[in-house]
């Protein structure tokens, strides 16, 4: 037998929790259908074909819905509507009665024309629902061939498939299937959402190869971080089967700590916000007990199409500020550049040294002054409770320009009689390392500091974390990384400027305790994270925190920071 | 036929849920009934049609509808916009 080598993967983390358990392949049924004629003693035929594929679907859809309540059956709702669409079924009956094609074209097209407005729509959540579309449209089609295609997937499968329909995950789901590993599949598809609310560990954006991966292979996925590793060895194994039964007790005993105040054992208080990115996430800001939005990232404005003009901002920006209760929001200038390519940029090649955050929005003065105006009108809406990030800063020069063109735009709106809170707090994040060396001098002018510890890790070591051949080099618990989080804190305090942590790091339960131990008691984090973070924080007295905090700090190696972070418990 | 403007209010637009509240109401009537937004005119009762129209929250649109049951049906369904298509 041939020794089949590890393969590990990334992709985008869309439904949290661990699953472990047999790689099964779930097969794309497309093919393409020929636009074949009939005679028109065969349309009646036909058409009966057709009104019997869509009753038995109808049925069948009906049936998975009996069983099942809320978000689930909602969905199972509008996909039932569609096989009721009386649009849809006037143009499949007219393509076989009037244009006289095989109900199977006649239903291909019709669908493919839908399909092709959805797929071209400039709104996210409508391009997510083509996958519905082309799910049904291939059953109907199957069902008029008289072909039945079951999967006979068993228990603890981990699905490895180019796309799911919200129908087939249901099925999939009653398997108690192990997780769900995609190929495409947006943050807002069905699928997805179902996988969250079925509570089945999903990833997407994986590229995986059909030819390396054989059905029944052990695969474990990490819904949480979006990492997926086919074969792993032995230990690895292990190590995977006792962290996910930690994980599920952990999420277990935090869902009972959100209601509680966020104090240590000792009764210290503590903040825990929210990183938000996309309006899906707005439910769980509040669900998951985060006190307002430490991170907003704008980015997905930009991408999303929705135009980045005043009012689309605006309007992206109230819905974040009401979901959150009437808590802070600090909003992130764009971050675009690096890995994140704006429209008109050329590739670079060294694109996380390049022209990025506060670097591009320099010289996009438009782009900056509308992101600006934007979020002053914002600030006279709602008073004292948004605050402004600028990413990517390296140098004073930068930050000075950026206060300058603030004043021009807050003056502009101050005389054209717009409402703005001209207190509105202007901070940076550190996530370079000449920041946090001079945190103390930036400290002077800044209003907070905000640590990103994915970026300040890559620029401190050197190692571009999107290269998979030295990501074992990718370590933000080496000791240069806890060492700079340190000089930012010193620095701030001396100007007692408020510092707050929204990388990975705040994340991590042991590594939060350790930041909360150095006096950085404000943490912002991925909303999934904030129960099981609070939860840890909960549980034990600042003096352990800050005795950890204290030996992370005199590490000699990653290694050493790793074993003190694992050991405390 | 009677016509009427509303707006949509529910956060997230008309997304497949409140889309498939619309029609699955609207069809309980026997009038015809067409939604104009845009320049573009769809049929209510089209779960493809009315998804594919978009539309955000804030959107303006115009409710028509033609049939012996028009009055009522305009009463329903625009209480279904106002209550943000939460069913009762």
């Amino acid at each position: 037998m041939v020794m089949r080598s590890r393969i590990e993967l990334t992709g985008i983390p869309a439904s949290r929790g661990i699953g472990l358990g047999n790689a099964y392949i779930l097969e794309d049924n497309t093919e393409d259908v020929s636009p074949e004629k009939i005679q028109t003693n065969e349309v009646e035929g036909h058409l009966d074909r057709f009104r019997r594929s869509i009753n038995y679907l109808r049925e069948k859809f009906e049936r998975l819905k009996k069983s099942e309540s809320g978000e689930v059956a909602e969905i199972l709702d509008a996909q039932i509507e569609t096989l009721k669409d009386p649009e849809l079924n006037k143009s499949i009956q007219h393509k076989i009665k009037n244009e006289l094609y095989r109900s199977e074209y006649a239903i291909y097209s019709t669908f493919n024309e839908y399909i092709h407005v959805m797929e071209n729509a400039d709104s996210e959540w409508l391009n997510d629902r083509t996958i519905d579309l082309i799910a049904i449209r291939d059953q109907l089609i199957d069902i008029v061939r008289n072909r039945r295609r079951e999967t006979e997937v068993t228990e603890n499968s981990v699905i490895f498939a180019s796309n799911i329909s919200p129908t087939k995950m249901i099925e999939l789901s009653r398997q108690n299937i192990a997780g769900v590993v995609m190929e495409k599949g947006g943050l807002t598809s069905h699928a997805v959402i179902l996988s969250q609310s079925l509570d089945i560990p999903c990833v997407i954006n994986v590229k995986w190869n059909r030819k390396k991966l054989l059905k029944g292979e052990e695969v474990f996925v990490d819904g949480d971080t979006g990492k997926v590793i086919i074969r792993p060895d032995e230990r690895e194994s292990r190590y995977y089967r006792d962290r996910k039964e930690e994980q599920e007790r952990l999420y277990q005993e935090s869902l009972k700590i959100i209601d509680q105040p966020s104090e240590t054992r000792c009764g210290s208080p503590f903040h825990l916000q929210a990183n938000v990115e996309f309006l899906e996430e707005l439910p769980r800001i509040e669900k998951h007990g985060a006190h307002g939005v430490g991170l907003l990232r704008t980015e997905t404005i930009l991408f999303q199409k929705t135009g980045f003009d005043v009012e689309a901002q605006l309007k992206f920006y109230r819905e974040v500020v009401q979901a959150s209760g009437g808590s802070e929001v600090t909003i992130r200038l764009f971050d675009a550049g690096g890995d994140k390519l704006i429209g008109d940029s050329d590739l670079e090649a060294n694109p996380f040294l390049g022209w990025r955050g506060i670097r591009m929005l320099l010289d996009r003065q438009d782009l900056l002054d509308n992101q600006l105006e934007a979020i002053y009108r914002l600030s006279g809406e709602f008073p004292g409770q948004i605050k402004m990030l600028v990413p990517m800063i390296s140098c004073m020069s930068e930050l000075n320009k950026l206060k300058k063109a603030a004043e021009n735009i807050r003056t502009k709106l101050e005389k054209g009689s717009v409402n703005i809170d001209s207190e509105l707090p202007i901070g940076i994040m550190i996530e370079v390392p000449s920041a946090a060396l001079l945190a103390e001098q930036f400290a002077e002018n800044v209003d907070f500091f905000s640590i990103g510890t994915n970026d300040l890790t890559q620029y401190t070591l050197a190692v571009d974390r999107g290269n998979e051949r030295i990501s074992d080099l990718f370590q933000p618990n080496h000791p240069a990384v806890w060492k700079l989080i340190q000089m930012t804190k010193v620095g701030a305090d001396k100007h007692g400027v408020p510092v707050a942590v929204c990388g990975e790091m705040a994340s991590k339960p042991k590594e939060a305790a350790c930041l909360i131990g150095m006096g950085i008691n404000s943490l912002s984090m991925t909303t999934s994270a904030l129960p099981a973070v609070k939860a840890f924080l909960c549980d034990h007295t600042l003096d352990e925190m800050q005795l950890l905090a204290d030996s992370v700090l005199s590490a000699n190696s990653p290694l050493e920071a790793e074993k003190l972070l694992n050991q405390f418990v | 036929m009677v016509k009427k403007k509303v707006t949509v209010k529910n956060e997230a637009g008309l997304h497949a849920r409140p889309s498939s509240v619309l029609v699955k109401t609207a069809s309980k009537f026997d009038s015809d009934f067409y939604i104009s937004m845009y320049g573009y005119k769809v049929n209510g009762k089209s779960i493809l049609g009315v998804m594919t129209l978009a539309a955000e929250s804030g959107a303006e649109m115009e409710l028509i509808f033609d049939g012996p049951d028009e009055e009522e049906a305009l009463k329903i369904i625009s209480e279904l916009f106002e209550n943000k298509f939460q069913p009762n």
